[in-house]
């Protein structure tokens, strides 16, 4: 063999030969009856028992909801709701009462729950200026804020619709005839406190005009601070759904009767809107949602299902 | 004149018993059989003939022929040549294969494809042209596939938004699926997968015929695609919205707001799209595994970096990977379960159809895997079984060897 020869042989086996000649190794799976059979158990003794667990947890969680926009309009109103909820001189205060079905155990989570309430309407979504919440009145580009961007030629601080629709019912929780005192800090994800909504910004020339969308804003306190405006303007991604109140830091037994006082400030009326209150506690993976644990179950039971009707057919039929 | 349809009548008659039958004819007559009021029953004869040489033709008249076949039959036509006077005729045909060697480039310069011997004909196309085909008919389909699926889930969620036009996802992740997140493994798949390999694709010649009778790339596969398209983006949606309603989506009680719920879905389309393209192919190298699990990788890292990006920027995908998504179990436990679900559809109907209704390609792989690729009554069935309706010259040429 010449010199030539040997360097030709070589090359043959060269990665970049390999890959030039398209002779890389390679693994060539065939799915064969048994990896199908087998694959299909372990997703069912997976699912199913995932399935189970996360049912468990769904269940565990113990959650109240009381709508209250219809129930706390009171009965000369009921027929013009709008025109209620937009004069100022009706006291809008009003109680609900409910009992406790099973204990439950603290932290209980207070949330507020609207519905057909779209939040993530593409107008709404874009009317706010990131910079102005983190760095204040220096910042241009608030352009995105209209039509809530000045008023009287004076800026609005935060501007924009999501923040000038502020939700502003409030509520207060009485058991026993002792007021169950509700923890209103930390409710807005701590990325949002720090680094989105300045600590040296405060709100200024706030809901100042002839049309008010919602509450109003204490302008002493800085935005980092507004734990409201931060959960409200974290927008909600479908047209139901709820945001944080509070929480309630003691256990709640079971029977217990909570009675609510609240004010109904907010205009769901004008668009068919729902206001619901909600109170729940968590499991390890969260609120109360049958959904995951049951779908797991069903998908692992139909993969164990699938699994010994291909083995029959495969054992029934052979193949040639 | 009178000896075309001779010769004509002579082919008909005998064409029931398969009889094979060659064409000679020479440049002189050529030039006459060319002519308007003959060319077309010429062709006729030529047609039915299994061979047909013409000697001594200039390169006007092979390309005039070459143009006659194509135009007259309607089906690809490809020339092969090492000549100068082939240039016409690798030009006319639909493709063109030049021989690069003793005559010169002039052949190679013309050509769609240059080889260097003429037996190279052979890998060029059972080889090349079958797994070409196989590669260009797979990303087709891919393609739609991959963007239907991405696409319609923000479709869908359009009907939630009041069809105000709001994205479900930041729009860097919007611009970037097609850049980052799914274009490696297509890409991959393009340019090396091979569904048998080519020492097959030499034992098995009738593989080319997948090719030839459009098997890979008909309508009921492009439509099928699609429709797995629809119904993946159908799963993710509803499930990651059904699974992440108002309730508190993680044992902080805080609430799966519009970036939360996109990211889900997002992390739910990256995998799917990538683990669907798994378990399309059959051939994995080194690059195939990395381009895949390297993808899905990527975007964990892509959301991690971006996310770190000041909020102006990244607006509300800001730090929601490492504060929302990561510890919440609910997302782990939502991403595992739409990603199966979402596949097992498919990959049972790729079990049913390797097991009980294979096609050929997969026949062939069924052979290498039981390692009877060496038994030659076992391959001469496999071949039998899938003969499909050929013209006279094959099916006359292997009776005509198989009588010797």
């Amino acid at each position: 063999m010449t010199d030539t020869d040997r360097g030709t042989q070589r090359d043959r086996h060269s990665a970049f030969s390999l890959f030039t000649q398209q002779s890389l190794p390679a693994c060539k799976p065939v799915l064969t009856p048994e990896w199908v059979i087998m694959t299909f158990l372990f997703i069912g003794f997976i699912f199913i028992p995932v399935g189970l667990v996360t049912l468990r947890a769904s269940h565990s969680v113990v959650e109240i909801v009381e709508r209250y926009d219809i129930g706390c309009v009171p009965e000369p109103f009921r027929i013009d709701k709008v025109s209620y909820i937009q004069d100022d001189s009706i006291p809008k205060n009003c109680s609900l009462s409910f009992k406790v079905p099973k204990y439950m155990k603290a932290p209980i989570y207070i949330y507020y729950q609207l519905d057909n309430y779209y939040q993530n309407h593409r107008r709404y979504v874009k009317s706010r200026s990131d910079k102005q919440l983190l760095h204040g009145q220096n910042e241009h580009g608030i352009s995105s804020c209209q039509p809530v961007e000045v008023n009287n030629d004076r800026p609005i601080i935060p501007c924009g619709l999501i923040a000038w629709s502020l939700f502003n019912d409030t509520f207060t929780f009485i058991r026993n005839r002792a007021e169950l005192k509700v923890n209103r800090k930390n409710i807005a994800w701590k990325s949002d406190r720090g680094h989105k909504f300045g600590k040296n910004v405060y709100p200024f020339n706030f809901q100042n005009g002839t049309l008010i969308g919602g509450g109003k804003l204490n302008p002493t306190i800085p935005l980092s601070d507004q734990e409201d405006l931060i959960v409200w303007m974290r927008t909600s991604a479908l047209p139901s759904f709820r945001k944080l109140y509070g929480r309630i830091e003691k256990d709640l037994d079971v029977d217990d009767v909570v009675v609510v006082h609240l004010m109904n400030n907010y205009n769901t009326y004008s668009f068919g809107g729902k206001k619901k209150l909600v109170l729940s506690t968590t499991s390890w993976l969260g609120g109360k949602n049958d959904f995951l644990g049951l779908a797991y179950v069903f998908i692992g039971s139909s993969s164990v299902t699938i699994a010994v009707v291909f083995t029959l057919l495969h054992l029934l039929s052979p193949r040639h | 004149m009178e000896q075309i349809v001779s010769g004509k009548s002579q082919v008909s008659a005998l064409s029931a018993i398969s009889e094979a039958f060659a064409l000679i004819i020479d440049g002189k007559s050529l030039a006459y059989a060319l002519e308007d009021d003959m060319k077309n029953i010429f062709l006729e004869l030529a047609i039915g003939c299994a061979s047909v040489i013409c000697c001594r033709s200039s390169p006007k008249q092979k390309a005039l022929v070459t143009r006659l076949v194509k135009l007259g039959t309607g089906k690809t036509t490809l020339a092969i040549g090492d000549g100068a006077n082939d240039v016409g005729m690798l030009q006319e045909a639909d493709i063109g294969i030049g021989i690069s060697g003793v005559e010169g480039m002039q052949a190679v310069m013309s050509s769609d494809v240059a080889i260097a011997q003429f037996r190279y004909l052979e890998r060029l196309l059972l080889v090349h042209g079958h797994w070409c085909y196989r590669r260009i008919s797979s990303m087709i389909c891919y393609f739609f596939y991959k963007n239907i699926a991405f696409g319609f889930t923000i479709f869908l969620y359009e009907a939630y938004t009041s069809f105000s036009a709001q994205p479900a996802y930041n729009d860097w992740y919007l611009t970037l699926f097609n850049v980052f997140f799914s274009s490696l493994p297509v890409i991959a798949m393009g340019v090396f997968d091979q569904d048998v390999s080519a020492r097959f694709c030499l034992k098995f010649p009738l593989l080319y015929q997948e090719g030839v009778q459009n098997v890979l790339f008909s309508w009921r596969r492009i439509v099928s695609w699609m429709f797995n398209g629809f119904y993946s983006a159908i799963i993710i949606f509803f499930f990651c919205s059904r699974a992440l309603e108002q309730q508190a989506f993680n044992d902080e009680g805080k609430i799966a707001s519009k970036d939360i719920l996109g990211g889900t879905m997002y992390t739910c389309i990256v995998w799917v799209v990538n683990l669907q393209m798994a378990l399309s192919i059959s051939y994995f190298t080194l690059i195939q595994h990395i381009v895949i699990w390297g993808t899905i990788a990527f975007w964990y890292v892509f959301q991690l970096a971006y996310g770190a990006l000041p909020a102006s920027f990244s607006t509300d995908a800001y730090r929601v990977f490492v504060e929302a998504l990561a510890p919440a179990p609910s997302y782990w436990f939502i991403t595992l379960f739409v990603v199966i679900a979402t596949l097992t559809p498919y990959f049972l109907y790729s079990a049913i159809q390797m097991r009980f209704f294979p096609m050929y390609h997969e026949m062939i792989q069924w052979i290498r895997h039981e390692g009877l690729s060496d038994d030659p009554l076992y391959c001469e069935m496999v071949r039998q079984r899938s003969i499909r309706p050929t013209t006279v010259g094959f099916t006359a040429r292997r009776a005509a060897s198989r009588r010797q």
